[in-house]
């Protein structure tokens, strides 16, 4: 027999877990649909999110802190990630790209290893989202709410930035024709750099604002990224909203499923990606183009 | 490149297991350490058949892996069965199943898409192996106990319960192993798969159902995977589940980076070089688990700096060392030894292969009423077209007059939104360019299709290859030579387009009208009813050019030929009928002389607001 | 002294050679046409001087700078603009948006109302995305973006390719207005009519060399060199 409250509380939680991969689905695929280069990384980066900001935690006790340096770091690697290694790799074939992206996923998560071990970190919510509120059908945990409020205003941020701002429409110009926008004097390699930075940092805040469901440990990307790939191939690769459609697709999956068995939640997973690719097979959103 | 000698590298192969178990320990190596870098050397064997020779950068091996072991593994322990030969073979074909089944999902997408689904893929294994299959695979238990091969021979028993016994059960298997994969790769199947890595298009374009030959591809590496997985649970006496884990695969994936794709050994060089690395780091420097981290980091250098791994690398050396690369420069597209073969008999004879054909009244290409739909833009409207056997025929027409959108319906690339296409009688109209080119209607493209990391004559050779064997075969033991007929096509085609003498030599050598000449040697290979010639001219100096022109005059002997040129006078000079497009329809047909004096042709070129 | 300057300029697709040794001078307010057949390099030329194909010689000299080596977008920054003959609109930005972006980096920008001015079905399909103009109004666009820039010169391949007689007409009467406010143009264009009502001089290029260089009015007193170089 299902039980409904129970149901309802899985179903709240697919939709927090979706919200959270479909800000980290967009990072990589505003990267990807800018720069052409599919980040094997980006869980990575999701990882280094919650290491730095746990890092942050541990000095200053402030959650707003640790959001703060987690975005900010992740963005500063991903500009020098960009900037020293990927710029390299443009002219060179799709494979040699997700090779090197490989490589320095790897990097960083041994890199997290050696200087804080294999143990998981905790950053706890902040005080005032401790505990549970009574959602009259449901009792819930406060930061999980939170949570959702949370990554609901990053994504309409990033929404914003994407379609409200200069920079913005240089992206939404980049993604289809960064010739022309270097053509129309926008230094585009500028610009590559900054987004490789902003779709970074998406995964890292997602990263340290998962950290007090989720504790920090290194492997916590390699997870994020499976579900990453199968919301980005779901939503369409290079799609802003394939991404947050993916990303809810997903989350409810896993979620429901896991609530009967979760040893079968990434099977649904696939089930889903597999009847997508056959349907559709550039994803929902999606358009034939880039491959 | 694998040398032409027979049997060189499979002598080679056999000296280099034969002395390693007694020359390696010198350097350093745990005798069980020498065992797994042949296991994941043998893993890596049908990994680069599908990486390093066709292109497909798969993170999913682990699945095929890890089911392979484990199925192997369940049948020599909780199902008692006893052959542990056997066992691993029913693995093997377990896992070859799963990755057809795979292999038919994951090969819907290319590039960066089928990276992302394979990485699913091993992590659904991974999820799937350790809970709802935990009663068959021992969950994260892994299954121990599984037993060593014991051969009873009837006078003695042969126990391979030793590192050093162990070591050569499997580097018996190893060596089949590439036995079995260099014949894959010389096969007619492997130059595909080549051929696929380099240019899938044109791989498709000349006749070859490449999905098809993916999948094939795809199946080999995951039996291979199987087999290894099953030797890995028999060579530790236990399965472990981490076989199944995306680490596995990715290991896989740096290792074959590491040593060099698309060399076959490449996969044990990286392993040989990962997994001392790992010994030395963690048990000589005792840097614990920081060898993870040190190897990452040597990973990421390697593939920065060196492209083609570490047998890339030292292959580079080499040539480096003899002094540079041999002096491949063609002789500066000198005209005079491009006319003077016309006269040797070899050639005369190649220039009339096909039964003579006569100009007839015979249509071999009919367009009825074809139009094609962009959006809202439409490219071509009800254009009207017929070529009769024999005949070779211009087309023209300002830019934007939709003539390569026409050309492309021709030959099945594009559909057209409305109307039918005739071939020999034929409606193609809805066909793949494979199916075209199967039924023999074939084109040069504008800018070369080449396969560029082959030579000139595997480049022709996968062209006839798709004629005299079909969009598919699964001839993967066969060597390519002995495909009946193959050698005189070839260079019946290679002498066409005078590149006899350069048919050794990578495409990436050739000068840059030489690779045009071989465009259309490649489009000569299938033996065309029809040949299509797009721009043949293109991007050339006035004397290639001139060569050109002579060129094609001389392979238009029995043949037909549509050509679409912006040189008119290259095309007053060859066709004799011509078809002038312009805004998408059919403007004028008729002879050179007509053209040329036709008024509303120099509207349509010199355009149309006067004032 | 004059503009542009274009000296033993030689450029290649890949391995291909599609430049040999241009030479070109274009001095300040002047309209001059480059005329050839299709793929005789007239694109190319253009996509050199912008640095969007990279010369491997030659010299580039305008208004003072060396253009040879630099990116597209610095050449842009010194004034010279390309409109590209596939026009090459944003689809995923509205007309206004295009415009916007390409004022961007500029130092002196037109306004949009002096746009609008100049193209008023611009003005009246502001909000309409890039993929819902029709040829007329995205080329009208792709000029517009190059405008805004206020550049010096600018390159315009095949501005009437497709277009109804009109349109052309239409976006003539901008041409000749540009010209008259001192703006340099350089023109490529397979309607010989209106390039030689436009330009004052012309260059031919055929097989990528500049094979004839002289006065549109010359050019047109003498159909032997037309015919020679772009007749059929």
């Amino acid at each position: 027999m299902v039980n409904w409250g129970n149901l309802i509380s899985q179903m709240f939680n697919g939709l927090v877990l979706g919200m959270l991969l479909a800000l980290i689905s967009s990072g990589l695929t505003i990267i990807y649909g800018t720069l052409g280069v599919l980040n094997l990384a980006h869980g990575a980066m999701f990882m280094l999110g919650g290491y730095a900001g746990w890092l942050a935690f541990t000095y200053t006790h402030s959650f707003i802190a640790a959001v703060v340096v987690g975005s900010l770091f992740v963005m500063i690697v991903g500009i020098v990630m960009e900037r020293v290694i990927i710029r390299s790799f443009y002219d060179r074939p799709h494979e040699d790209q997700i090779l090197v992206t490989f490589g320095i996923g790897i990097v960083f998560v041994e890199a997290v290893r050696f200087a804080f071990g294999s143990l998981s970190k905790i950053v706890p919510p902040p005080e005032m989202l401790n505990g549970i509120v009574n959602l009259g059908f449901m009792f819930y945990p406060k930061y999980r709410l939170a949570l959702l409020v949370i990554v609901a205003v990053a994504l309409l941020v990033l929404y914003i930035v994407l379609y409200r701002t200069k920079l913005g429409m240089i992206v939404r110009a980049g993604i289809e024709d960064a010739g022309m926008v270097d053509a129309l004097g926008i230094n585009v390699h500028k610009v590559f750099m900054l987004v490789f930075g902003i779709g970074a940092m998406a995964a890292g805040f997602a990263g340290i604002v998962n950290a007090p469901v989720v504790a920090v440990s290194p492997d916590a990307g390699e997870s994020i990224l499976v579900q990453t790939f199968v919301v980005v191939v779901i939503g369409g690769v290079g799609s802003f909203p394939g991404a947050i459609l993916g990303g809810l697709i997903a989350g409810e999956i896993i979620s429901i499923t896991s609530m009967f068995n979760p040893g079968y939640a990434y099977v649904m997973l696939f089930a889903a990606m597999t009847l997508v690719l056959v349907l559709r097979p550039y994803g929902l959103l999606g358009t034939a183009g880039r491959d | 490149m694998l040398t032409k000698r027979p049997f060189v590298i499979e002598a080679l192969t056999a000296l280099g297991l034969l002395a390693a178990p007694f020359l390696l320990p010198y350097l350093g190596f745990a005798p069980a350490t020498i065992n797994r870098i042949l296991v994941w050397g043998l893993f890596g064997l049908g990994f680069d058949i599908l990486f390093g020779y066709t292109g497909l950068l798969s993170f999913g091996q682990s699945a095929f892996f890890g089911t392979g072991g484990m199925v192997a593994a369940y049948l020599l322990t909780i199902a008692g069965f006893p052959h542990v030969v056997t066992a691993i073979v029913i693995g093997m074909i377990a896992a070859a199943i799963i990755g057809y089944l795979v292999g038919l999902i994951a090969l819907r997408r290319t590039g960066i898409y089928f990276a992302m689904i394979t990485v699913a893929i091993s992590e659904v294994f991974y999820f799937v192996e350790f809970n709802p299959l935990s009663d068959f695979t021992g969950g994260e238990n892994g299954l121990p106990g599984v037993p060593p091969p014991s051969f009873n021979l009837g006078f003695m028993k042969l126990d391979f319960n030793t590192d050093l016994s162990m070591y050569f059960f499997l580097a018996f298997w190893y060596f089949l192993g590439v036995v079995l994969a260099l014949r894959i790769v010389r096969s007619p199947v492997g130059l595909v798969l080549s051929a696929i890595r380099d240019n899938p298009l044109r791989a498709q374009a000349v006749g070859h159902d490449i999905q098809r030959y993916k999948l094939t591809a795809f199946v080999v590496a995951a039996a291979y995977a199987g087999f290894a997985g099953g030797l890995l649970g028999v060579m530790q006496g236990f399965m472990p589940p981490d076989a199944f884990m995306f680490d596995t695969s990715g290991q896989l994936v740096m290792q074959t980076a590491i040593g060099g794709p698309g060399t076959l050994f490449g996969p044990l060089v990286g392993a040989l070089i990962w997994l001392y690395l790992q010994d030395f780091l963690q048990g000589v420097l005792h840097l614990g688990s920081t060898w993870k981290l040190a190897l990452g980091i040597v990973f990421v250098v390697l593939v920065v700096f060196l492209k083609r791994g570490v047998i890339g690398g030292i292959v580079d050396l080499v040539q480096l060392a003899r002094g540079g690369k041999k002096a491949h420069e063609a002789p500066e597209s000198d005209p005079n030894a491009v006319a003077e073969p016309e006269t040797s008999p070899s050639l005369a004879a190649a220039v009339v292969p096909r039964s003579p054909v006569t100009t007839s009244d015979k249509p071999v290409i009919e367009a009825r009423q074809i139009s094609k739909r962009y959006g809202g833009l439409l490219a071509n409207s009800n254009i009207d077209f017929l070529v009769k056997e024999g005949e070779l025929r211009g087309v023209i027409g300002p830019n934007g007059a939709g003539k390569s959108t026409f050309f492309k319906m021709l030959t099945c690339e594009v559909q057209p939104t409305a109307g039918q296409i005739l071939f020999n009688g034929r409606d193609i109209t809805g066909q793949t360019v494979t199916q075209a080119c199967q039924l023999g209607l074939t084109k040069s493209y504008q800018i070369n299709q080449l396969f560029t990391r082959l030579t000139v004559r595997e480049n022709v050779v996968i062209s006839a290859l798709a004629k005299l064997r079909g969009p598919f075969r699964m001839d993967m033991l066969r060597a390519v030579e002995s495909v009946p007929g193959l050698s005189e096509r070839v260079d019946q085609a290679l002498a066409l387009v005078r590149l006899t003498e350069r048919a050794d030599a990578p495409v990436a050598e050739l000068a840059y009208g030489e690779k045009r000449r071989l465009e259309i040697g490649l489009a000569l290979a299938s033996d065309p009813r029809l040949l299509l010639l797009d721009e043949p001219l293109a991007g050339m100096s006035p004397s290639e050019r001139v060569e050109t022109v002579k060129l094609l005059k001389s392979i238009r002997e029995g043949r037909t030929m549509i050509v679409i040129d912006h040189d008119m006078d290259a095309i007053f000079e060859l066709a004799e009928k011509i078809t002038v497009l312009s805004e998408g329809k059919v403007l004028v047909e008729g002879t050179p002389e007509e053209i040329k004096n036709d008024p509303v042709v120099q509207e349509a070129y010199l355009g149309g607001v006067h004032e | 002294m004059s503009l542009l300057e274009v000296k033993g300029l030689n450029s290649y697709y890949g391995d291909s050679h599609i430049l040999f040794d241009v030479a070109l001078e274009v001095q300040p307010h002047e309209v001059v046409a480059l005329l050839g057949r299709n793929g005789a390099g007239k694109s190319t030329t253009f996509k050199s001087l912008m640095g969007m194909v990279k010369p491997r010689s030659g010299s580039i000299k305008f208004d003072g700078h060396e253009l040879v080596g630099r990116a597209p977008h610095e050449i842009a920054q010194v004034g010279l603009q390309l409109v590209p003959e596939e026009r090459r609109i944003f689809g995923s930005l509205d007309v206004e948006e295009n415009i916007i972006l390409a004022g961007l980096s500029a130092k002196n920008k037109w306004s949009l109302d002096r746009i609008y001015d100049l193209f008023p079905r611009l003005g009246q399909r502001k909000r309409s995305s890039g993929t819902a103009l029709s040829g007329g109004e995205q080329q009208m666009l792709a000029i517009a973006r190059a405008l805004v820039r206020d550049p010096k010169m600018i390159l315009l391949d095949e501005p009437f390719e497709g277009l109804a007689p009109v349109i052309v007409k239409d976006l003539m009467t901008a041409c000749r207005k540009l010209a008259a406010d001192g703006l340099t143009i350089v023109l490529v264009e397979q309607n010989l009519a209106a390039t030689l009502a436009l330009a004052s001089r012309a260059y031919i290029v055929n097989n990528g060399h500049i094979v004839h260089e002289g006065k549109t009015a010359d050019i047109k007193a003498d159909p032997g060199v037309l015919h020679r170089y772009l007749g059929v």
